[in-house]
């Protein structure tokens, strides 16, 4: 407890000196965050190409409205805020746009974009040779087909761990509504995926 | 097997942890008797685990990538004029408006508020609202970006360009923060340079003198960096500003400023004894400016001290 107040303290004052100007503590609080929000845009949108987009938009509108933050809330859900918001643009766009998908049909079959991008899991986790192809791309689709915000809230609670009541406040909506999304997100995911496990 | 359903709808939650205790207690109990459920809370595992198999890492190459543009992008930001920082008014506002940040200021936000609407209901009777839109200058706001908002409207962020005349002596608390945020602006070194002309005739204040250390070792040009110097100066004994002038010899790429740091760490009848190891170390350099070099020679003579190693 000691230790997490102490780095809150830090945070604190890293925010306070980059209002102030000091481009040093700027790129500290980025370092602090940066990897998160590259992973958050990279899972969301499966795009290389997109998490850079978002990641340099997320932190040019932080560096442009750092001097407005009051500490209302934390800095990692002011910043979440910014990130999720754009992710949820650019999800909804591609939904209306229908372009870019992920997976693109080839002369060899479906190929998914990031399959060009390494897992987090390593080649010899014996966890991963249960998964065959055919799984990982049924997860990919059902992923795919979920709205905007059911995808952001199960992305934001399965991969980056947030409770509820976080994402609420992240999402600017009730713990309740978001209890509601991820239910609702669970349910099509068990119903597409029932026949493969 | 109606129960079964609705029990079953509950396992995603159930492994979230974010089941109400009474809805995890009604799910643990039914599975204690019923196998099925059981067995269909195993696969719902699998399903989860299933998900963990699809997550992407960026790769480290794609990270440098986006920091190396961000600086980039954040270099051509510094170089536009940025909005003000929240100074009094913003404080103000934040009182009035009653937001948890004013603080203290808070009750006395609250009866500025009551006073504002009585005022307003005696002299301005046939007042209206017009909007939150209503008072926009066009061409005095550049809107940066646009964004729907939750409730149905539009959020439009504005970049803004107001000037507003302040005027008051130099000592008045809010000048001097003023002067102080105006002496760090990186994007006009002539009203850096003038600022600190003006924070020179009040170095006696902590606050100043501090700010005066950060332009001296910091400031990107060298004439604000030099009359941060001249403000120094008559503070040349006190201990932070002989560390800055010592980092300034140390490392300043500006001949003029190591050797008005040299003169400064070196005067009077007594040198300090801990300017030996910096000035040795200049001399082991090869300290390139001849006056610094001879100055360092003497000085290191005159107190008995190795031209190498001290």
């Amino acid at each position: 407890m000691a230790l997490k107040s102490g780095l809150q303290m830090d945070e604190t004052a890293l925010i306070r000196a980059a209002q102030d100007g000091d481009h040093a503590a700027f790129e500290q609080l980025v370092r602090a965050y940066d990897q998160s929000v590259l992973r958050l845009a990279m899972n969301l949108l499966r795009s290389p190409e997109d998490a850079h987009d978002v990641y340099q938009e997320a932190f040019l509108r932080v560096y442009r409205n750092l001097h407005s933050f009051r500490f209302d809330c934390s800095f990692h859900t002011w910043l979440y805020r910014i990130v999720t918001n754009l992710c949820l643009d650019h999800m909804r766009k591609r939904k209306v746009r229908k372009e870019e998908p992920t997976v693109l049909a080839t002369n060899d079959g479906p190929l998914d974009r990031m399959d060009a991008v390494p897992e987090d899991r390593v080649d010899g986790d014996p966890q991963r040779h249960l998964f065959s192809g055919q799984v990982r791309r049924r997860i990919k689709e059902v992923l795919g087909e979920l709205t905007p915000r059911e995808r952001m809230v199960f992305e934001l609670r399965h991969y980056q761990g947030l409770r509820l009541r976080r994402i609420g406040e992240v999402l600017g909506t009730t713990e309740e509504a978001a209890k509601n999304c991820l239910f609702r997100a669970t349910q099509k995911m068990r119903a597409a995926l029932g026949d493969f496990i | 097997m109606k129960d079964c359903n609705s029990i079953r709808e509950q396992f995603g939650l159930l492994l979230y942890g974010e089941l109400s205790f009474d809805d995890e207690e009604r799910v643990e109990s039914h599975l204690d008797a019923c196998e099925e459920c059981r067995t269909a809370l195993q696969r719902e595992k699998a399903v989860h685990a299933a998900f963990d198999g699809i997550e992407v890492s960026p790769s480290p190459s794609l990270l440098r990538e986006c920091r190396e543009d961000l600086r980039i992008h954040l270099l051509e930001e510094a170089a536009m004029p940025r909005p003000q920082q929240a100074g009094w008014w913003e404080k103000f506002v934040d009182a009035i408006t009653l937001r948890p940040s004013a603080g203290l200021l808070r009750p006395a936000g609250a009866l500025t508020l009551v006073a504002m609407g009585f005022a307003a209901a005696r002299m301005l009777p046939d007042a209206t609202f017009k909007g939150n839109v209503a008072g926009l200058v066009p061409g005095a706001a550049r809107v940066r970006y646009v964004e729907p908002a939750s409730d149905g409207k539009i959020q439009i962020v504005l970049d803004e360009t107001r000037q507003r005349i302040i005027s008051g002596n130099v000592d008045d608390k809010q000048i001097q923060s003023l002067l102080l945020t105006a002496a760090k602006d990186p994007s006009d070194p002539g009203l850096r340079a003038e600022t600190v002309d003006i924070l020179n005739t009040r170095a006696q204040s902590a606050d100043v003198r501090d700010a005066l250390i950060k332009a001296v070792q910091e400031d990107l040009n060298a004439g604000v960096r030099m009359k941060a110097m001249d403000g120094l100066k008559p503070f040349a004994q006190d201990a932070a500003v002989r560390a800055a002038l010592t980092q300034v010899l140390l490392k300043d790429s500006n001949p003029g400023m190591r050797t008005q740091a040299i003169d400064l760490l070196t005067k009077g009848a007594t040198v300090d004894r801990q300017i030996v190891g910096t000035l040795q170390e200049l001399m082991l350099r090869g300290e390139q400016q001849g006056y610094v070099r001879e100055r360092c020679r003497r000085v290191l003579e005159s107190m008995n001290a190795s031209l190498e190693t001290y």
